[in-house]
C-alpha cells in the first residue's frame, strides 16, 4: 500500500489548487481524477471569464485549467487518471482509500483527504417536471459537452428552463451555433444567473428571458416535441389557465447544481443542509477530523477563482493537519437564515493558529443598502456596506478573530439596513 | 434613445442614452464607468467571441478557441462562418493563430488550448 | 363460467348499466362472451359498465365502449419496414418480448423446434416488464382458486432455481405488511385462511419489537406485522432479458422491431402473420402481448376480453438511502378497492435503492408512461412516513407502467377454445413478473401439445439451462473484482460514476446474445444512468463506447429506438478548409 500525507479527490481547479498547495506546504501529495484528463468542467466550458481575480486576466475554461495543469506537472504532483475512489475507511489515524483503475484495485493510505468532486445538475424529475420522456431533455452541462467537446448539437430549436449560469451560456452557444433558442424560462421572479450573462448571452442575441414562469409538461414520444409553460404564482406554483403549448424539438435545463457528497457521507460528514456540502470550520477541515471539503464540493460557487481560493487554502490546512495533528474547539458562526442563504465557513476552530477567516456568503434576497455585520459578545469583527446585494452573486469577506475574546462565544453574522 | 443594462458592477444600473447634437444625454447611470459603459454600447459595441473550430482528431473533435481582442457586436456571426470553414490538421498550443487578422478585423483567431498537454498521459 | 347464453341474463346486465351507468350502453352475446358498445360521456362510466358485466356467466367481457371526443391513439409501431421476415417459417411465433413471452421462449428452447419471438420495441422489457418493483410476491394477494393465485405461488417458489439458472441476482427479501391495532384484529384469520388456501409457506405474526429488528428504521405508529418470507426481489428487466437470452443460446430467435400488424386465418386456424419487416407463416402463435394481448386476440378473430391499463407510479429514491431498507414493507390502506394491487410501499431493489409506490390508476392510454404531480405526489404522502428518515429530495426519478388487467382480473393461461392454433398468456398484471416462470411451464405445455398434431416434436439433447450474466463487479468483492480487472482491464475504468459501472460492462451489454445499442437498452442491462445524475455525466462516453463497438455514428445513437436521437446534427458542416500546413 502506498502512503501519503494528503489525497485529494478531484483534479478540476479545486482539486488541483488544493494538491499545489498541500505539496508546497511540504506534504506528500496525490490527487486522484475519475475522468480521463485533469481539469474538471472547465474543459468545456470555452468561455471566458474566468481568472479575473486569481490572475487578473480574462481567461477561458481551458486557458484556467491549463495553468494549473502546468503548475502541478512542473512539481510533479501525481495525478491518476481514469482511476475512481470507491470507498474510504478509517483505520486508526490513517484514511485507506480503496481505488479502481485499469490496473486493478489498490489501497492508498492518507493521513488527510481533501474532497474536492464537485457538484452535479440537477435533472427535470428533481424539480418535478412531469409529462412523457422523451429523448432532447437534458441538463445544460450535457449540453455543453455535445457542443463544445463533441460537436454536434443536441437539438435544432429549443427552449432553456432555468436561468443559471451554465443555461444562459449555451443559450449563447447554441445560438453561435445555429441552433435556435426560443426562450429561457425562470420560475422565480428574478433571473439566477450572472447580470453579465443575461446582458451578453441572452440580451446580444434577441434570446427572450421570461420570468415567473415554467415548464409543466414535456410532449412527445421519441423526442420533445413541444412543452406545456405556465405563469407561476408567488409560491412559484403554476397557475391553472396559464398553459401554453410551445413547439421545440429539446429542452435544456439549468435549475441548480447540487454539490456531490456521496463519499463524505459515507465517512459520515455531516452536510449543511443550507449548502448541501459539508460543515467545515476557517480551515475547510469537515466536522470529521482529517477530511477537508473545498471547491463547488462545498457550497456552488459562481466564480472558479473563489473555487481555486478554497482549494488553495484546504490544501494548506490539510497539508499541515498531516504534519502534526490538533486537537478543535469549533464554536459555531451563527447566520439568521431569514437574510442570508449560507455562509461557509459554518464553524470556527479557536484552537487552530489560523485566526484569519475567508467567508463566502449569499443573500436570500435582491437587498439595497445593507451593512453585513460580523460580531463576537460585543466585538465587532467586521462590518461592510453594501449598495446592492444579489443572491447569484457571492460575497467574499475576510476577518480576523482573537482567539482569547472568542472562548465560549459564537461569532455571529448580521444584516442590518442603512 | 437606446436603454442598457450596465455590467460593470452587480447594481445593473439600467441606463438610458439619447445621441443629442453635442454627445449624448445618459441617463440612470450611478457612476461615470456606467456613463462611458453606455457610451460605448451606444456607439461601437464590441465583444469577444468564444467557440471551437474542427479538428481531424478523432479523440479531439472540436478544439477551443477565441478572438484575441474584442470584435464589432454585429461581425459576430461573420466571423463564426469564418471560424466553421476550418479544418485543423496539426496540434496547437494556447495563443497558437489559427485565423489571422479574421475579416479584417485586426483581432487574430487563436487556440485556447495546449492540445498536448491534454493528450499526454498523466 | 363457461355457460352459453341464458335465457333473460343479458336483458338483466342490460337493465342494471341502465340503471346504474348510461342508457348509451348496449349489451349483446358474441359467441360465449358479452359483449358492450356504445357512447358514454365519462371513461369511469366505461369501467364501471365493464364491471358490472363481469363474472356474469360469461367467458368473458368485450367492452369496446367509447368515450364522446375521446379518441385513443393506436398501437405505437416502429417506423422501420423491411423484408427480414419475409416468408419465414417457424413452428412457434411468440408475440411480445415481455417478461412471460421471453420465458415462454425460453421453456420452449428445450424442444427441437423453431421459435420466433417478436417485440415491437427496440429492446425486451419496454412495457410493464420493466415498469414494476421487481417484487416476486409470495401468493398471498390473489383470490384463492383464481389462475393467479396458482401461477403466483407456484412461479414464487421456481425463482429461486431459474435465477440461479439464469445468473441473475435474487433475493428472498421477504415482505413485511404493518398493521395497527383494529386492522390486525379484522385482517389477521382472512391472511391465515387465504395462505393455506393459496399454499403460501412461512406466513408469520411478528410484534412490534420482532418487526423493529428486522426494519429498524420505519415509523413507530404500528403495532405488528405480517412477514411473508418467501417474497422475493429481482431487476424485472435483468430477468426478461435473461429469459430472452437463454431461448436464444438454446437456438431460438428474437426479432425487435417487429411489430405484428395483422393476422390472416382460415378455417378457423392462423396461416400467417404480417409485421413490418414481412409475412411469417408460424405453425402455432402465443399471444403474451401484455397490454395490447386483447388486440392480437382480436386480429385471430379471437377477442373474448378487454385489456383496461391501470398505471402504476413508481419512484425511485437516491441509493445512499438504502442502507435504511432491508426488505419491502407496506402499510395496507383500509379502503382498497378489490381490482386495485395491496397498495404499494417501500420496497429495496436488488441494486440497493428504494422504490416507492406503486399506486393504481383506471386510465384509457396503454402506452401513455407520462406523470403528473398529483399522482406523485399522493405517493409521496401516502408512503413517505413509513420511513422518516427518507425526504422528497432523495427522489432521483420516477415513472409509471401500465398493469394488463382484464375484467375479469384474472390471467388467461390457455389454448385458444376458437383458433386451433393460438395460445393466450394475456391478462397478464401483478404478480406476473412472479408467476413467469410457471406460465411458462404450462404455456410449452400446452404449445407441444397442439404442436404434437401437426409434427414430431423431439426434447433438445443439448439444452442448456444455464446463463452467464455481465459481471457486476461493484458488488464483487475486491479480490474478485481485481481478478476481473486483470483479465479485462475495461473493467477497470468507471463510467458511470453514480452507479460504480466500467466501461467493461457497457461493452459487454453491447456485444451480448440480443445485440443492444441504445441508452437505454444498455441502461436495462448494467444501469449506467441509473444513479443521481440520471446519465447528465456518463450520457457522452456511453455514447463513444457505442460508436466504438457497435460501429455507429453518434447520429444514429437512441435513446430508446425509433427516433430518439442523442443528437440532431454535427456542427460546423461546412468545415472544409483544410488547415494544418503551415
Amino acid at each position: 500500500m502506498e502512503f501519503y500525507d494528503v489525497v485529494v479527490l478531484g483534479a478540476g481547479p479545486a482539486g488541483l489548487a488544493a494538491g499545489l498547495s498541500s505539496y508546497e506546504e511540504g506534504a506528500n501529495t496525490l490527487i486522484i481524477e475519475r475522468e480521463k484528463y485533469p481539469g474538471g468542467i472547465l474543459k468545456q466550458c470555452i468561455h471566458d471569464g474566468f481568472g479575473l481575480v486569481e490572475f487578473k486576466e480574462r481567461l477561458t475554461g481551458p486557458e484556467y485549467a491549463e495553468r494549473f495543469i502546468k503548475m502541478v506537472r512542473n512539481k510533479k504532483i501525481p495525478i491518476l487518471t481514469s482511476t475512481f475512489v470507491t470507498s474510504i475507511k478509517k483505520e486508526e489515524e490513517i484514511f485507506i482509500l480503496s481505488v479502481v483503475s485499469k490496473d486493478g484495485i489498490i489501497k492508498v493510505g492518507a493521513k488527510a483527504i481533501i474532497l474536492a468532486n464537485g457538484c452535479r445538475e440537477r435533472t427535470s424529475k428533481q424539480i418535478g417536471i412531469h409529462g412523457t420522456r422523451p429523448s432532447g431533455v437534458m441538463t445544460a452541462g450535457l449540453a455543453q459537452y455535445f457542443v463544445n467537446i463533441m460537436g454536434y448539437l443536441p437539438c435544432k430549436k429549443c427552449i432553456i428552463l432555468g436561468s443559471g449560469d451554465i443555461g444562459l451560456i449555451m443559450a449563447r452557444r447554441l445560438t453561435l451555433e445555429g441552433a435556435k433558442v426560443l426562450g429561457v424560462y425562470e420560475v422565480k421572479n428574478s433571473p439566477s444567473g450572472l447580470t453579465r450573462n443575461i446582458v451578453q448571452c441572452l440580451n446580444d442575441f434577441s434570446i427572450p428571458l421570461y420570468l415567473s414562469k415554467t415548464i409543466t409538461k414535456i410532449s412527445g414520444d421519441d423526442r420533445v416535441e413541444g412543452v406545456e409553460i405556465c405563469d407561476v404564482d408567488e409560491n412559484m406554483k403554476p397557475i391553472k389557465g396559464t398553459e401554453k403549448f410551445i413547439e421545440c424539438d429539446g429542452v435544456i435545463l439549468s435549475v441548480g447544481l447540487i454539490p456531490e457528497n456521496e463519499i463524505a457521507e459515507s465517512l459520515n460528514v455531516e452536510i449543511d443542509n443550507a449548502t448541501k456540502g459539508p460543515y467545515v470550520d476557517q480551515n475547510f477541515m469537515t466536522k470529521v477530523d482529517g477530511i477537508f471539503s473545498c471547491g463547488n464540493a462545498l457550497h456552488v460557487n459562481d466564480l472558479v477563482d473563489y473555487v481555486t481560493e478554497s482549494g488553495r487554502l484546504a490544501g494548506k490546512s490539510a497539508a499541515k493537519y498531516a504534519s502534526s495533528k490538533y486537537k478543535r474547539a469549533l464554536n459555531p458562526i451563527e447566520i439568521p437564515l431569514n437574510k442570508f442563504l449560507y455562509a461557509v465557513p459554518q464553524y470556527i476552530d479557536i484552537n487552530s493558529d489560523n485566526n484569519k477567516v475567508v467567508m463566502y456568503l449569499r443573500s436570500r434576497d435582491i437587498v439595497k443598502n445593507v451593512k453585513v455585520i460580523i460580531k463576537s459578545r460585543n466585538e465587532i469583527l467586521y462590518e461592510k456596506r453594501y449598495t446592492h446585494l444579489n443572491p447569484p452573486e457571492m460575497e467574499r469577506i475576510v476577518f480576523d478573530f482573537n482567539r482569547s475574546s472568542l472562548n465560549d462565544y459564537s461569532i455571529k453574522i448580521l444584516m442590518q439596513e442603512g | 434613445m437606446e436603454e442598457f443594462t450596465c455590467i460593470i458592477c452587480p447594481n445593473g444600473c439600467k441606463i438610458k442614452v439619447e445621441k443629442i447634437e453635442d454627445g449624448f444625454k445618459v441617463e440612470g447611470n450611478i457612476c461615470k464607468r456606467g456613463y462611458e459603459f453606455a457610451i460605448n454600447e451606444m456607439t461601437n459595441p464590441k465583444r469577444s467571441l468564444c467557440t471551437t473550430v474542427k479538428t481531424s482528431y478523432k479523440d479531439f473533435p472540436r478544439l477551443p478557441v477565441k478572438t484575441d481582442r474584442e470584435i464589432p457586436k454585429d461581425m459576430i456571426f461573420k466571423v463564426m462562418e469564418e471560424i466553421n470553414k476550418i479544418n485543423l490538421t496539426h496540434m496547437v498550443k494556447s495563443n497558437d493563430i489559427i485565423i489571422e487578422n479574421v475579416l479584417g478585423t485586426g483581432a487574430n483567431i487563436v487556440s485556447t488550448c495546449d492540445m498536448e498537454l491534454i493528450f499526454k498521459e498523466e | 363460467m363457461n355457460g352459453g347464453a341464458v335465457l333473460g341474463r343479458i336483458e338483466k346486465i342490460q337493465g342494471e348499466i341502465i340503471n346504474s351507468v348510461s342508457k348509451n350502453i348496449f349489451c349483446a352475446e358474441k359467441r360465449n362472451s358479452i359483449l358492450l358498445e356504445g357512447e358514454v360521456e365519462t371513461y369511469e362510466e366505461v369501467i364501471k359498465a365493464g364491471k358490472l358485466a363481469t363474472n356474469r356467466g360469461y367467458k368473458g367481457v368485450i367492452n369496446n365502449i367509447k368515450v364522446k371526443g375521446l379518441t385513443l391513439p393506436s398501437r405505437k409501431h416502429p417506423k422501420l419496414i423491411d423484408n427480414k421476415l419475409e416468408r419465414k417459417k417457424v413452428d412457434v411465433l411468440i408475440i411480445g418480448g415481455g417478461v412471460i413471452g421471453s420465458a415462454i421462449a425460453r421453456e420452449l428452447s428445450k424442444w427441437e423446434i423453431s421459435i420466433l419471438l417478436i417485440d415491437k420495441e427496440d429492446d425486451l422489457a419496454v412495457h410493464a416488464s420493466s415498469r414494476n418493483n421487481g417484487m416476486i410476491h409470495p401468493g398471498i394477494d390473489p383470490n384463492p382458486k383464481t389462475k393467479k393465485a396458482y401461477y403466483n405461488v407456484q412461479g414464487n417458489k421456481l425463482y429461486s432455481k431459474v435465477a440461479k439458472e439464469l445468473d441473475v441476482s435474487f433475493e428472498r427479501c421477504g415482505n413485511i405488511v404493518l398493521y395497527d391495532a383494529w386492522y390486525g384484529k379484522i385482517i389477521s384469520p382472512v391472511l391465515k385462511l387465504r395462505a393455506r388456501l393459496n399454499g403460501v409457506e412461512g406466513m408469520k405474526y411478528l410484534s412490534k419489537r420482532e418487526t423493529k429488528e428486522l426494519e429498524p428504521y420505519i415509523y413507530d405508529d404500528f403495532i405488528g406485522s405480517v412477514i411473508f418470507p418467501t417474497t422475493g426481489i429481482v431487476s424485472p428487466y435483468k430477468m426478461t432479458i435473461a429469459f430472452a437470452e437463454n431461448a436464444v443460446l438454446n437456438g431460438a430467435e428474437v426479432s425487435l422491431n417487429t411489430a405484428a400488424l395483422s393476422i390472416k386465418c382460415e378455417d378457423r386456424k392462423i396461416i400467417y402473420v404480417d409485421t413490418n419487416r414481412g409475412r411469417i407463416f408460424p405453425k402455432i402463435v402465443i399471444n403474451a402481448a401484455g397490454v395490447h394481448a386483447d388486440e392480437i386476440a382480436e386480429m385471430a378473430d379471437d377477442r373474448f376480453f378487454t385489456i383496461h391499463p391501470r398505471k402504476g407510479h413508481i419512484l425511485i429514491l437516491d441509493k445512499k438511502k438504502g442502507q435504511f431498507l432491508n426488505s419491502i414493507v407496506s402499510k395496507p390502506a383500509i379502503n382498497q378497492s378489490k381490482s386495485g394491487t395491496k397498495g404499494g410501499g417501500v420496497t429495496k431493489t436488488i441494486d440497493g435503492n428504494i422504490l416507492v409506490g406503486p399506486d393504481a390508476v383506471e386510465q384509457p392510454f396503454k402506452e401513455d408512461y407520462s406523470t403528473n404531480k398529483e399522482n406523485i405526489d399522493n405517493i409521496i404522502n401516502k408512503h413517505f412516513p413509513i420511513l422518516p428518515l427518507i425526504s422528497p429530495s432523495d427522489i432521483i426519478t420516477y415513472f409509471s407502467g401500465n398493469r394488463a388487467a382484464t375484467y375479469e382480473e384474472d390471467f388467461i393461461i390457455e389454448k385458444s377454445e376458437y383458433v386451433k392454433n393460438l395460445i393466450h398468456a394475456a391478462g397478464i398484471q401483478s404478480p406476473g413478473l412472479a408467476s413467469a416462470p410457471a406460465i411458462a411451464l404450462d404455456i410449452e405445455k400446452m404449445a407441444v401439445e397442439v404442436l404434437s398434431t401437426m409434427m414430431e416434436v423431439k426434447p433438445k439433447e443439448k439444452w442448456n439451462p444455464y446463463r452467464k450474466g455481465i459481471p457486476e463487479l461493484f458488488k464483487m468483492s475486491e479480490k474478485e473484482r481485481n481478478e476481473y480487472i486483470k483479465k479485462r482491464p475495461d473493467y477497470g475504468i468507471i463510467i458511470c460514476r453514480c452507479e460504480e459501472i466500467s466501461k467493461g460492462e457497457i461493452v459487454d451489454a453491447i456485444n451480448s446474445p440480443i445485440p443492444v445499442n441504445s441508452l437505454d437498452a444498455i441502461k436495462r442491462r448494467v444501469r449506467p444512468g441509473m444513479g443521481r445524475c440520471q446519465g447528465a455525466f456518463c450520457t457522452p462516453s456511453v455514447a463513444k463506447i457505442i460508436e466504438e463497438n457497435a460501429n455507429k455514428n453518434i447520429l444514429e445513437i437512441t435513446k430508446k429506438g425509433g427516433e430518439s436521437y442523442l443528437v440532431v446534427e454535427e456542427t460546423k458542416k461546412g468545415g472544409g478548409a483544410q488547415f494544418g500546413i503551415l
